[in-house]
């Protein structure tokens, strides 16, 4: 092995090591391309070992931070966020609640089905997981437990459906992965939701299995009032503000009024109005939502500002060379190399997050796949399945960490464990679907674009 | 037991809702090192500008609309408001830096750091100031001068038909982020100096 | 301090003694346009019996398209292969030797670039900056551009949502175009779904890799905006100097012979894309006589306006029409009028 190939595996697995002293990952990855740029140069000047790393090269990052800078898809990112905070201010998404809720009321599981729908629609005006997660699980557990439902379902349930939004686009993850790649975010868009309506709709089966193989566990509500035109009126009315919100994003990209980009604008606009409609939102409230946005975008960009800088010195010690070798070197062929490469995230997922595979991992396997002769739309959102999945999985992950934040006492770990294990065997075979069946991705942005 | 996981604030994002149970503990013991007499001031400054540049989101949100609408509505582009986006959005999150940093936001895996006592934890964070973002911030700083002075003396403007004069200026929110950044990170030092080194009934354990 | 990516490698596998990142401005995927970096790059290594390896990275790897030149400047690489006109906002002049609205055909821009002083010209605008740049690939005219409804008169241009680059914005925007600059990934779906009406984008053969046949209908000609697009090798000026004679002879001959290369190639592939273009029903059209004299007579004040402000793009503007007043003269009576 060369000096520099040993310099690169260091540093990943440095990274690795040290993210879990608790320092805050993005200046781990900042602080460690510096620290391995000094050892580079020692490693060629002192050592005379050929490393092909300086301070002059590691300098292209500030040029790199500059294309971050003058980037105008990734404006979407705190625009989406700005949404997502808005509607959870406004108070729609309960209202959403409570309301389809009693529609459901007298079916088996009907509220965990409740609560997937709303899922759903939550995830198609935003995609933001932690938003989603906490969300649901205080609009949905504490009936689904007054009802005596099974816990493991009830906080399942809330995971899986909370990590939706990531897929079903409108989505930050997806944004991110466009402008990685260099593709176009509607072909993601378009590729990635017949995937999240296809997972949606595997939970809705499973829930609804669950509470006929079940039904002790799925127990009807003994208050659940009759369903009248009423409670189907009030069901629609709640309906209608978030039906708008995902016009107002989907509808302007579809009808040609917005870019992807600027829909995320659009969006927020959109929840701004329905906020001040409901008279939800006082100067207070707005000035509070606005710092939370700052918060936000903060640890998103200090990630990729350090992602930056740590995958260029990474890519000058030849880091990138490395990884194409043993996945190519392993003659696993192509679909052999494809799982790999997605067990591999799938069990990145573990330890690292989203925004750090996004950057760092899937600009380094695209190249290997489009030269296996891939299409890089489907793999994309086969990789951006395999992270959604890696929110659930235990020990750790975004969706377990959010609800065991707000779920009541008798939803703890080990119960939320179990609760998702199912959830995440569901993603497994719906990954498997969509590996083979690609149409299932491939065939929308194909329709969309006439051919 | 989460090893991902956002600060306190970010949760309280979440928030309106939240506050309505009542156990809901925070998923982290939250670690907060003592003020000391010059970290004080500096965060309450950190602290205004982050709250002051917060309002750069919705100024963004009504440069969208507006272009939105001129373009579709009256068919009447303007390529200063698409370049204004994203003057925006970089101000916006470079502030967002140091501001994470003052509150404590930035993402930190700490499935195991969060059993560790306080007084650990504060050795973490300041050798870890002091190797990783220290050096990250010097390094940057040191290298943006020349690529904003070079920007400056070519008087560079915006390549498109229309676009922003004076790019330098957009430029240089990057230094000015960065040091804001170690402005933020040297008085976090200087609290962590307080808790580990300082009166003693400070060092308390959790 | 050991220039990084020029040292040699002792334990190397490879036996390249001069080792450079070459990032490109076209991802080598891209027919004729971006392949060009990659095929130079080989052949500087088939010349010096691989002792001389310019390691290409693709857009966006090290560096954006858009800092190449910056990058090469501050020695931060030691030589990029890039579309001079990106540098176009701090030198204004730069654009005048990537692409030219109504300027030099192909072959005229190699004529007045290697022999009617264009070389030197760029030499000694870029010298002082410290970078050598080294004509490296060239094509011909780029399609005026996909549009969804077609182009009538120049009333038609007045509130046309465009996406257009460079001085052939300016012109357009010039006569009451309303001109955006969507992010490259985003052009296709703006087009497909009526965010923008038009966009100008590349080779009809690069274009139809991309698919905007599949999302517009009209592809109007000629390129008024681009008749020659030129690629430049920028190789770091103390970098250039302290290679042999022979090794500089080594990327001087492999850059000329991208550009015979990537000329030829060009011409030759365009005609079969046209032929598809006509089987899937896609109009290609001419843009009509009127709308082709206001842009020409709009290029005119946005390049004399140019001029006004910047003495070096003045220089090489005059430059520029001098050498094509006097090769007219020749064309015209010796090459055959064309039916
Ligand atoms: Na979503
Ligand atoms: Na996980």
């Amino acid at each position: 092995m060369e000096a520099r190939e040993f310099l690169a595996l260091a540093m990943f697995g440095l990274f690795i090591g040290l993210i879990f002293t608790g320092f805050p990952v993005a200046w781990v990855l900042g602080g460690l391309a510096v620290l391995f740029t000094a050892l580079a140069i020692v490693f060629e000047r002192d050592l005379g070992l050929y490393t092909g790393v300086d301070w002059s090269y590691s300098s292209l990052v500030v040029e790199r931070i500059w294309s971050i800078m003058d980037n105008w898809v990734l404006v979407a990112l705190p625009m989406f966020i700005l949404m997502g905070l808005l509607l959870d201010r406004s108070g729609i998404a309960g209202e959403l609640m409570r309301n389809i809720a009693r529609l459901f009321g007298r079916v088996r599981g009907g509220l965990a089905i409740t609560v997937a729908l709303i899922g759903i629609l939550l995830a198609a005006t935003t995609g933001i997981i932690g938003a989603s997660v906490v969300l649901l699980a205080l609009l949905g557990l504490p009936p689904m437990m007054k009802a005596g439902y099974n816990p493991e379902l009830a906080a399942g349930t809330v995971c899986a459906v909370g990590t939706l939004g990531i897929l079903i686009p409108p989505s930050i993850m997806l944004v991110l992965m466009a402008d990685r790649l260099a593709m176009s975010v509607g072909d993601l868009f378009l590729g990635a939701f017949f995937p999240g309506a296809l997972l949606g709709g595997l939970y809705v089966l499973y829930i609804l299995g669950f509470a006929i193989l079940r039904p002790e566990s799925t127990p009807v509500p003994q208050d659940a009032p009759p369903v009248d035109w009423t409670v189907v009126k009030d069901a629609m009315g709640a309906s209608l503000p978030a039906a708008a919100l995902i016009l107002a994003v989907l509808g302007s990209i579809f009808f040609g009024i917005a870019t992807p980009t600027e829909a995320a604008g659009v969006g927020a606009f959109g929840a701004l109005l329905l906020a001040l409609i409901k008279k939800q939102l006082s100067w207070l409230t707005l000035r509070e939502v606005l710092r939370e946005t700052t918060r936000t975008t903060g640890y998103i960009f200090a990630i990729f500002l350090g992602a930056t800088a740590f995958s260029l010195v990474l890519r000058g010690l030849g880091g990138d060379h490395l990884i194409h070798e043993a996945l190519l070197g392993l003659e696993l062929g192509p679909y052999g190399t494809l799982l790999l490469i997605l067990l591999l995230t799938f069990l990145l997922g573990f330890v690292l997050d989203w925004i750090e595979i996004t950057l760092i991992v899937l600009p380094l396997v695209a190249p290997v796949i489009v030269n296996l002769g891939f299409d890089l739309v489907w793999f994309t959102v086969l990789f951006a399945v395999c992270l959604q999945t890696s929110f659930l999985t235990p020990p750790v992950g975004f969706a377990i960490f959010y609800l065991k934040g707000v779920a009541p006492a008798e939803i703890n770990v080990p119960v939320i464990y179990r609760g998702v294990v199912p959830f995440v065997l569901l993603q497994i075979l719906g990954g498997g679907l969509i590996l083979l069946w690609p149409a299932l991705v491939t065939w929308l942005p194909s329709m969309a674009y006439g051919n | 037991m989460a090893k991902t996981r956002l600060s306190g604030e970010t949760m309280s994002e979440l928030g309106s809702v939240k506050a309505q149970t009542d156990e809901a503990p925070s998923p982290r013991t939250a670690f907060t090192p003592p003020q000391t007499p010059l970290s004080g001031p500096i965060d309450r400054v950190l602290e205004k500008i982050g709250q002051k540049l917060s309002w750069v989101w919705l100024l963004l949100l009504g440069v969208i609309v507006l272009n939105v609408t001129l373009r579709y509505g009256f068919s009447s582009g303007r390529i200063e408001l698409e370049e204004a986006q994203w003057h925006l959005y970089a101000i916006g999150f470079l502030a967002a830096l140091s501001y994470g940093v003052k509150t404590d936001s930035h993402v930190r895996v700490d499935v195991l750091s969060e059993r560790l006592s306080h007084r650990k934890r504060a050795w973490i964070d300041l050798y870890g100031i002091l190797l990783l973002g220290f050096p990250f911030c010097a390094f940057i700083l040191f290298y943006s001068v020349p690529f904003v002075y070079e920007s400056y003396v070519t008087d560079e403007v915006s390549i498109s038909a229309g676009g922003l004069p004076g790019r330098f200026l957009i430029k240089l929110a990057l230094p000015i982020g960065i040091a804001l950044l170690a402005l933020a990170f040297f008085s976090r030092l200087l609290r962590l100096g307080r808790f580990l080194f300082g009166p003693t009934h400070l060092r308390e354990k959790p | 301090r050991p220039a990084a990516d020029q040292s040699s490698a002792p334990g190397s596998s490879s036996i390249a003694q001069i080792r450079w990142r070459l990032p490109v401005a076209f991802n080598t995927n891209l027919p004729v346009l971006g392949e060009n970096s990659a095929w130079v790059s080989e052949t500087i290594a088939s010349l010096s019996n691989d002792r001389f390896v310019l390691e290409v990275f693709q857009p966006g790897e090290l560096v954006s398209p858009l800092e190449i030149v910056d990058a090469v400047r501050g020695d931060k690489v030691k030589a990029g292969y890039t579309w001079l006109g990106y540098d176009q906002g701090k030198l204004p002049v730069s654009v005048l030797f990537g692409a030219v609205p109504f300027g030099f055909e192909p072959v005229v821009f190699s004529a007045w670039w290697y022999d009617g002083g264009g070389q030197q010209l760029a030499q000694e605008i870029y010298r002082p900056l410290g970078i050598e740049p080294i004509l490296c690939g060239l094509i011909g005219p780029e399609p005026a551009g996909w549009f969804r409804e077609p182009l009538r008169n120049p009333e038609d241009l007045v509130g046309l949502k465009i996406r257009f680059a460079g001085l052939g914005g300016q012109v357009i925007q010039g006569l009451g175009a309303s001109v955006t600059l969507l992010p490259g990934g985003e052009i296709f779906q703006a087009l497909e779904r009526g965010a923008i009406d038009a966009t100008e984008f590349s080779l009809p053969v690069v274009d139809q890799q991309l698919g905007f046949n599949r999302v517009a209908q009209y592809n109007y000609f000629p390129g008024w905006h681009q008749p020659f697009t030129a690629s430049h090798l920028a190789v770091n000026l103390a970098a250039w100097q302290s290679l042999s004679s022979q090794d500089q002879a080594i990327l001087k001959t492999a850059c000329t012979a991208g550009v015979t290369r990537n000329l030829a190639q060009a011409e030759a592939t365009q005609a079969p894309t046209l032929a598809l273009y006509e089987a899937e029903g896609i109009h290609t059209e001419v843009i009509p006589a009127p709308i082709l004299a206001a842009l020409e007579a709009e290029t005119r004040l946005v390049l004399e306006h140019e001029a006004q402000r910047d003495a070096d793009f003045a220089r090489v503007l005059a430059s520029q029409r001098a050498f094509g007043k006097d090769y007219d003269t020749w064309r015209k009576l010796a090459y055959p009028a064309k039916p």
